[in-house]
């Protein structure tokens, strides 16, 4: 599974990073957050799908990373 | 442009079409009674009317549904101006309706749209994010400490004018960069501006102390300008837009936002919560207990339920359309925080506090750009108070009589006095007075208001 935050719609609520610490991290200036790796591993899934739903932006897009794939090699990015 | 590129919602050319038959819905949240009958309006709202047009105070909107508050709020075509000189297009600003003392003075940053935010917003965050805010924890649990030690002999406290009054006071002045012993000069103006009404027999007063609050602020800014010190107050000294310095009374304006929004949310947040917690005794064990795991998902789920700040007016600046009704350019609009977070469609058991929430995308603090710059000082202050008085007077019961919460609603739910009772301690150090003297101490000799920019570590109390 990948993960991502969208830049353009995360406004630095810091839910992401209280559900799942070892999955987002968050920008010392104002909080924003990104994903620490973008393929999760499997124990940290769960707490990313929770922390997915938490995010009052709806700023993280996870998908199977075979549709990851698909989509680079379509030349597309993200997806929710 | 579409909002965000979302089919729900469009911005429309001039000159569409027809009226859609618009709902109607007659809501006033200044009333005595909203507090007892807001549930029912809530439920009704979301049943019926998500969205509705209001006739009071010369006509609003008022967003209820959790999908509507969440596309407004982020919506490109709807505004926080206040355009107090009438220099644009009017309009009026985040409040409904307007305060008497508001009319020509503008709310800050968010009484502003980008790109005019932006740069307040920037030059604030350094002070503000999760790891700036992470290097006041030991200042914030002592100030906690000394607030508890005052009455933890006594068996009997306030838990408003004791403890929740006073840290975020204390705080607030310390990240503004104004002097410590000056919070209770702060205190009673930035709560008694909020739950006195205009035709209260205490307005002239309470307006004169808020004046007072308000030469204290200009005359720090006019200091700090002389001879920089640290904070938040030399940031906004420092702040140019497009090579000027905005003028003092933006200044001013921007100063009074961070205290009214940092003083009253988070007393209000915690009395709601210790108040909850001694009717539900075994959930007060049990998060005390497990408060590893449940403290965070606690606190987000008495900030859901509480909702503080219940909402924000804004203005349409373009004609949008909304699940089939019209808004049109002009229009005033309320953005119901408080509603939104009752909505089933978003949250099972929308009216019940469960501590081990999950997937609770709450609207406490706001949606967007404009999302509550000290969202991440509530949370910190909040749990430091929380935790103290469950681990130093666990037993506490709070007392009906004695109990009081602000009579109008309108602005901010909040409580005046919380006053209980508990089994009687040793004090660990001294009280606020001395405490006080000590934190300015500390304040100035680490610089502990600098940016995070400047200063990564944190506070550092024992002596």
């Amino acid at each position: 599974m990948r993960v991502e935050v969208d830049p353009s719609r995360c406004q630095g609520h810091t839910l992401c990073a209280m559900i799942a610490p070892d999955s987002f991290e968050l920008d010392d200036v104002d909080g924003h957050a990104r994903a620490v790796v973008g393929e999760v591993p499997g124990e940290h899934r769960d707490r990313v799908l929770e922390a997915t739903q938490s995010c009052p932006e709806q700023a993280i897009s996870v998908m199977a990373e075979q549709l990851a794939q698909a989509r680079a090699a379509h030349g597309l990015r993200g997806g929710r | 442009m579409a909002c965000e590129g979302d089919d729900e919602m469009s911005a429309l050319p001039d000159g569409s079409n027809s009226h859609d038959a618009v709902p109607r819905y007659h809501f006033d949240r200044h009333t005595a009674d909203y507090r007892e009958s807001f549930l029912d309006i809530t439920h009704e709202m979301h049943r019926t009317c998500p969205i509705a047009w209001t006739d009071t105070y010369d006509g609003h909107w008022v967003a209820a549904g959790s999908a509507e508050v969440f596309e407004l709020a982020r919506c490109p075509h709807v505004s926080n101006d206040h355009d107090v000189n009438h220099e644009r297009r009017g309009y009026k600003g985040i409040s409904i309706p307007l305060l008497v003392d508001a009319e020509n003075y503008r709310g800050g940053m968010l009484e502003m749209d980008d790109p005019e935010h932006r740069f307040y917003r920037t030059a604030l965050n350094p002070y503000l994010s999760p790891a700036a805010v992470k290097r006041w924890e030991p200042f914030v649990d002592e100030i906690v400490r000394a607030c508890i030690d005052d009455h933890i002999e006594t068996g009997h406290i306030d838990f408003v004018d004791d403890v929740a009054n006073v840290v975020p006071a204390v705080l607030t002045l310390a990240m503004l960069g104004v002097p410590l012993e000056k919070w209770t000069l702060y205190n009673e103006p930035a709560h008694a501006l909020v739950y006195t009404p205009p035709d209260s027999p205490d307005a002239a007063r309470v307006r004169e102390l808020y004046m007072a609050m308000g030469v204290d602020l200009f005359t720090n800014l006019l200091e700090i300008r002389e001879d920089p010190r640290p904070g938040i107050i030399d940031a906004l000294a420092r702040l140019r837009i497009d090579g000027e310095s905005p003028p003092d009374i933006e200044l001013i304006g921007m100063l009074n936002l961070l205290i009214g929004g940092g003083f009253d949310t988070t007393t209000a947040l915690t009395a709601h919560a210790l108040e909850w917690l001694s009717q539900h005794p075994e959930e007060r064990t049990r998060l005390s207990r497990d408060r590893e795991t449940l403290l965070n998902p606690a606190t987000e789920e008495f900030l859901r339920f509480f909702t503080p700040a219940p909402g924000d007016a804004r203005t349409v600046s373009e004609e949008v359309e909304l699940g089939g009704t019209r808004l049109r350019e002009g229009e005033r609009l309320w953005l119901s925080w408080a509603m939104a977070n009752r909505d089933p469609a978003l949250f099972a058991e929308p009216d019940d506090v469960v501590l081990d929430r999950k997937g609770n995308r709450h609207f406490s603090f706001g949606l967007g750009v404009h999302r509550c710059i000290g969202s991440n000082v509530a949370r910190t202050v909040f749990k430091s108070m929380l935790t103290a008085v469950l681990d130093r007077t666990p037993d506490y019961q709070c007392l009906a009589e004695g109990t009081v919460h602000y009579d109008s609603i309108g602005v901010i739910q909040g409580m005046r006095h919380l006053p209980a009772t508990f089994s009687p301690r040793q004090r660990s150090g001294p009280g606020v007075a001395e405490t006080v003297q000590r934190l300015q101490q500390v304040c100035d000799e680490q610089g502990l208001a600098r940016p995070i920019t400047e200063m990564k570590e944190s506070a550092r109390i024992s002596d």
